[in-house]
């Protein structure tokens, strides 16, 4: 996103939206920091520029990876779906995608309010690879990915800048320990902050085996959360 | 798409904060589901939601409820409704339940509250997803009483600058708490912020 200069009338109004703090004000005129804009459109789609100054042009590669996984807007080229995820266990029910004994694990980058850039993203896919877990095939960071084996991320998008990217994965719950523990090492060398969740499936008498698990290894979660209720249909054959 | 998730508060502000997300599942159930997302949204209307919106499309507060409910795409969706207290959550899920559309149904809010609407509906979960909360530089994160807010746009939209300038306005007496949550809630495409809630943080910031 670029702010036409000779459009401008210096207002300001643009400058709060900037989830990033890129729009500041130089020489009477605003301005976007290119490097730390992360083309989420926020400032474009807020209307507070009464004078139309915002150029909002389509970016080239690696560029163009930043609207992809900032603006909820913008359709994934990996998923076609707008967001920077993916349907996770939402509607698992009916897809099956996390099976029984398994855990699905995502860490999202940048959130809340930092942003991120790819090289983070890349160290602790690496290291997690390392112990054996198996990334989301449909997941847009996946889709950056020389080897899904290694977890290693293309070079050419290591400094770009996204509001977020979530690394989602899936593994045995009996790897739990070692996975969590080999991201709570990796985690110390980011630069930027990232939010983490694990999902499991819901036992038949209501108890939930991750719960046990993170009580176990002294890891905290906070008590609101997502429920997948299971009223889709039709239901994945095989599912609890 | 966590942006449902990572909500934080206090337990006594959470409890004021139910999100439901209705979607298809994309190459199994998604064809001609839109009116059935539609229907969901009508159930919705009739239980006080203080948010609707699709994350196609936008929420009621930037697009306008009868743009919202007219152009959910036929093949697929993701709608979603936010209810500010536990009785319009609990009618709103026994009535989904009851209506058998077909797509599926996520509930955020406190587990044992959630939980409990689910056991009164004869409902067994089938999934739960937990928060681990915030890794990394947190010392570059905001105040608490900021992110709390922050946290209800899961898609990052609505920034710390923003609410501290909305703050101000209310502190200054330039609106009132309850306008200056609808218009953080345009910015949160999906219509998943609780303004709602965000006025009750609001007020309490401008103390």
């Amino acid at each position: 996103m670029k702010i036409d200069a000779e459009l401008c009338i210096a207002c300001e109004e643009c400058v709060p939206y900037c989830p990033m703090l890129a729009i500041s004000m130089k020489d009477d005129v605003a301005v976007i920091d290119q490097d730390e804009c992360v083309e989420c459109g926020i400032c474009l789609r807020s209307g507070s520029c009464s004078v139309d100054a915002f150029i909002d042009e389509p970016a080239t590669w690696p560029r163009q990876i930043r609207a992809e996984f900032s603006n909820p807007t913008v359709p994934h080229r990996s998923t076609g779906l707008a967001g920077r995820g993916t349907e996770e266990v939402k509607t698992n029910e009916v897809t099956g995608r996390l099976k029984p004994g398994w855990l699905a694990f995502a860490i999202e980058f940048g959130r809340p309010v930092t942003g991120a850039r790819f090289r983070d993203v890349d160290m602790v896919a690496q290291a997690l690879a390392k112990v054996g877990i198996t990334f989301e095939p449909a997941n847009p960071v996946t889709a950056l990915m020389e080897d899904t084996k290694t977890g290693k991320i293309r070079e050419d998008v290591l400094n770009e800048k996204a509001l977020s990217a979530i690394i989602e994965c899936v593994f045995p719950r009996e790897k739990g320990p070692a996975v969590l523990k080999a991201f709570q090492e990796a985690v110390k060398k980011i630069d930027t902050v990232c939010s983490v969740d694990l999902a499991d499936l819901v036992e038949p008498d209501e108890q939930v085996p991750a719960e046990k698990m993170l009580n176990e290894l002294g890891i905290s979660y906070r008590i609101n959360g997502k429920t997948n209720i299971g009223l889709g249909r039709p239901k994945f054959k095989g599912g609890n | 798409m966590t942006h449902t998730l990572h909500r934080s508060g206090t337990r006594e502000s959470l409890g004021g904060d139910f999100v439901f997300l209705f979607m298809p599942a994309f190459g199994i159930n998604n064809i001609d589901s839109g009116p059935k997302l539609r229907k969901f949204l009508e159930i919705a209307q009739h239980h006080n939601p203080v948010n609707m919106g699709d994350a196609f499309y936008g929420n009621q507060f930037a697009k306008g409820l009868d743009n919202v409910m007219n152009n959910i795409k036929k093949d697929g969706a993701v709608v979603h409704a936010v209810f500010d207290n536990e009785e319009d959550a609990a009618h709103m899920l026994k009535d989904v339940k009851e209506a058998d559309l077909g797509p599926s149904l996520v509930v955020s809010g406190i587990f044992d509250r959630v939980q409990g609407l689910c056991q009164k509906n004869g409902i067994h979960r089938h999934a739960a997803t937990y928060s681990l909360g915030i890794w990394g530089k947190t010392e570059n994160l905001p105040p608490d009483d900021v992110l709390d807010i922050i946290t209800m746009c899961g898609h990052g939209m609505i920034s710390a600058a923003r609410i501290n300038s909305v703050a101000d306005d209310v502190r200054a007496g330039r609106k009132s708490a309850e306008d200056a949550a609808k218009e953080l809630a345009k910015q949160c495409d999906c219509g998943v912020f609780n303004p709602a809630r965000a006025a009750k943080l609001l007020a309490a910031m401008a103390k």
